[in-house]
């Protein structure tokens, strides 16, 4: 009954378009009504949920990000990535999904890099004479790709929701991301020799030289995380302060065309998006509270034990679920309310909580990502100027890629475990 | 009347920035302190320095942003939510919805804001391990986030009622 009240608020409030943490808030609300619980429950969750250190890592590395964004780093590294190899057949192609990979090692969020990524890359690819479906299937899949690069939001969420060092999944995630880059390499190489894509002229060793030197300002950024991490040398969030004085020393005294007041407004809006990613993960956490009450993550066990058998495929099915909801209702409100109920079952049947947390992350990547109605796709789109159904004929192999990308993950889980496990991180 | 009432408007932003930089001062701090503080004394045999306060600095930054930043968000549509069955209704209808909506949020400010005080006096007992802060300083933070969101959901309604209809949110 508690629970058909919950879910039922919760729906009926978010088809009219309520903002989905509010939506969460009152559905919560009604649901500590009907438990018979006190209200005052639910405001100190929310201070309990946000007064969190490790989350702390997000505001800087949403900052360093837009801010690096704005100084112009992430020209350099889409000119690096097509030196590398723009000038194989369907080069400019193969450099989206490499200058992706750059790119989202210094930015935490996909939406940035959607906009970073479509609006630098889209322009020159239609030059090139991709077509505009093309041009949006490669953005939106490099970026679906590029959320397994840290650092990235959604892996300190999830560290934060399943207790697990973000640390950790930060080192876990560069494998499987460029596991899944190479999938998606596979495609366009393919397209790039069926439909005769242009290549750009071998850049001479002189202009190579200028797209490495370039380069080298933002690069410390990745370098600096995979190092610290490995090493162990400091905390994520640690390294989200590093890399955010890094980005105002890099603008002050390297590229000096950031003024201080336009640096004030990315404070200002860095700290509105995390306020946002916040609030959501601490109005979930009465959920927490709730469900552990009703004991729902005990009966969704008992719902899931015929999958208890095959790890795999536990998380496949979790995977499909969280794609689906992630799809309608964006990753992090989808992972926040799913996860702390699903990973319990995880880690009973015997699943490494960072293997877990990255399947978890490219699922949400793909979700973002998946027609009709991800809102990472919708963005790419807008940037090509077409519409869903003229983009899915095109799409569908990248799409294909992708999943391609999500099973192996899901088989090997070595890939993942590697990095953190030479970092003598987990066993 | 109507400057003060503007620049009262820049309040919680003007907040909300310097709580940001509050955060990421201290967590610089807490690196320099941790490292090469730590290493000084050491070296040197210097009487150890303690930085326990630095977590507690951030922590509460974090959840004073939260709650400041969110009630913002209404305003700025930074929460994300779902338009596709409110786009396909007539704007009539759109906008009793949207009307509809800010009376709810303005309900769930009220609630978070009476029963975040009663945390609040609840706490006002404790005190923090490090600072020794008195807690209710941080429980209010839902209280003053529970009033702006109800300030926040009013003005929205003001500009329903006056026929602007707000436009989807981006994600995160």
């Amino acid at each position: 009954m508690l629970v058909a009240i919950v879910i039922v608020t919760f729906l009926v409030l978010t088809a009219l378009s309520l903002p989905i943490v509010f939506a969460l808030g009152l559905a919560g609300f009604a649901g500590l009504l009907a438990g018979g619980f006190s209200l005052q429950k639910l405001p100190s969750s929310l201070v309990a949920g946000s007064q969190s250190w490790v989350l702390l890592a997000i505001p800087t590395f949403v900052f360093a990000g837009s801010l690096m964004e704005r100084c112009g780093m992430s020209y350099a590294l889409v000119n690096l990535a097509r030196a590398l190899i723009g000038w194989v057949r369907g080069g400019l192609g193969l450099s989206v999904v490499l200058a992706e990979y750059f790119f989202s090692g210094i930015s935490g969020s996909t939406i940035a890099d959607v906009s970073a990524i479509g609006a630098m890359l889209t322009p020159p690819m239609l030059r090139a004479g991709y077509s505009r479906e093309h041009a949006a299937s490669l953005v939106a899949s490099a970026t679906a790709m590029g959320i397994l690069v840290p650092p990235a939001i959604f892996m300190i969420v999830l560290g934060q929701v399943t207790d697990t060092s973000v640390v950790a999944i930060f080192l876990a995630g560069f494998i499987p991301a460029a596991v899944t880059a190479a999938c998606l390499m596979v495609v366009v190489f393919v397209q790039a020799h069926r439909l005769q894509w242009p290549k750009d002229e071998r850049p001479t060793a002189a202009e190579f030289n200028v797209a490495v030197r370039a380069s080298l300002v933002p690069m410390v950024v990745p370098v600096l995380i995979v190092a610290g991490f490995f090493f162990g040398a400091f905390t994520a969030t640690e390294a989200g302060a590093l890399v955010a004085a890094y980005a105002v020393a890099a603008a002050l005294l390297y590229y000096k065309n950031v003024r201080p007041r336009e640096m004030l407004v990315l404070v200002h809006d860095s700290a509105l998006l995390t306020a946002a990613v916040v609030f959501l993960l601490a109005v979930a956490s009465v959920y927490q509270f709730l469900m552990g009450m009703l004991g729902v993550p005990a009966l969704l066990g008992e719902v899931l034990r015929p999958l208890q058998t095959t790890p795999s495929l536990f998380l496949l099915a979790v995977s499909v679920i969280v794609i689906a909801f992630g799809m309608v209702l964006e990753g992090l409100p989808a992972a926040v309310v799913l996860v702390p109920v699903v990973f319990p079952v995880a880690k009973q049947i015997g699943i490494h909580p960072i293997h877990f947390n990255i399947v978890l992350t490219a699922a949400v990547g793909i979700g973002l990502f998946l027609p009709p109605i991800g809102v990472g796709l919708l963005m790419a789109l807008r940037f090509a100027d077409i519409s869903v159904g003229r983009h899915f004929r095109v799409y569908w192999p990248y799409l294909v890629s992708l999943f391609v990308g999500l099973i192996i993950l899901i088989l090997f889980p070595e890939i993942t475990l590697f990095l953190p496990r030479r970092a003598g991180m987990v066993r | 009347m109507k400057a003060l009432g503007r620049a009262v408007a820049w309040v919680p932003h003007i907040v909300l920035t310097a709580l940001m930089l509050v955060a990421m001062v201290d967590m610089l701090a807490g690196v320099f302190l941790r490292y090469i503080v730590t290493w000084l004394s050491a070296t040197f045999d210097l009487p150890s320095v303690r930085f326990f306060w630095v977590e507690e600095i951030g922590e509460y930054a974090l959840a004073w942003l939260t709650f400041i930043g969110a009630a913002i968000g209404i305003r700025r549509g930074t929460h994300f939510a779902v338009a596709i069955v409110i786009d396909r209704f007539p704007p009539p209808v759109r906008r009793a919805v949207f009307a509809g909506q800010y009376v709810l949020l303005a309900t769930f400010g009220a609630l978070v804001a009476v029963f975040g005080w009663n945390v609040s006096e609840l706490n006002s007992q404790s005190f923090s391990p490090a600072l020794d802060l008195n807690l209710r300083w941080l429980y209010l933070a839902s209280v003053v986030g529970g009033i702006l969101i109800v300030v926040y959901s009013l003005a929205s309604l003001n500009d329903v009622r006056r026929g602007k209809v707000p436009g989807p949110a981006e994600g995160h």
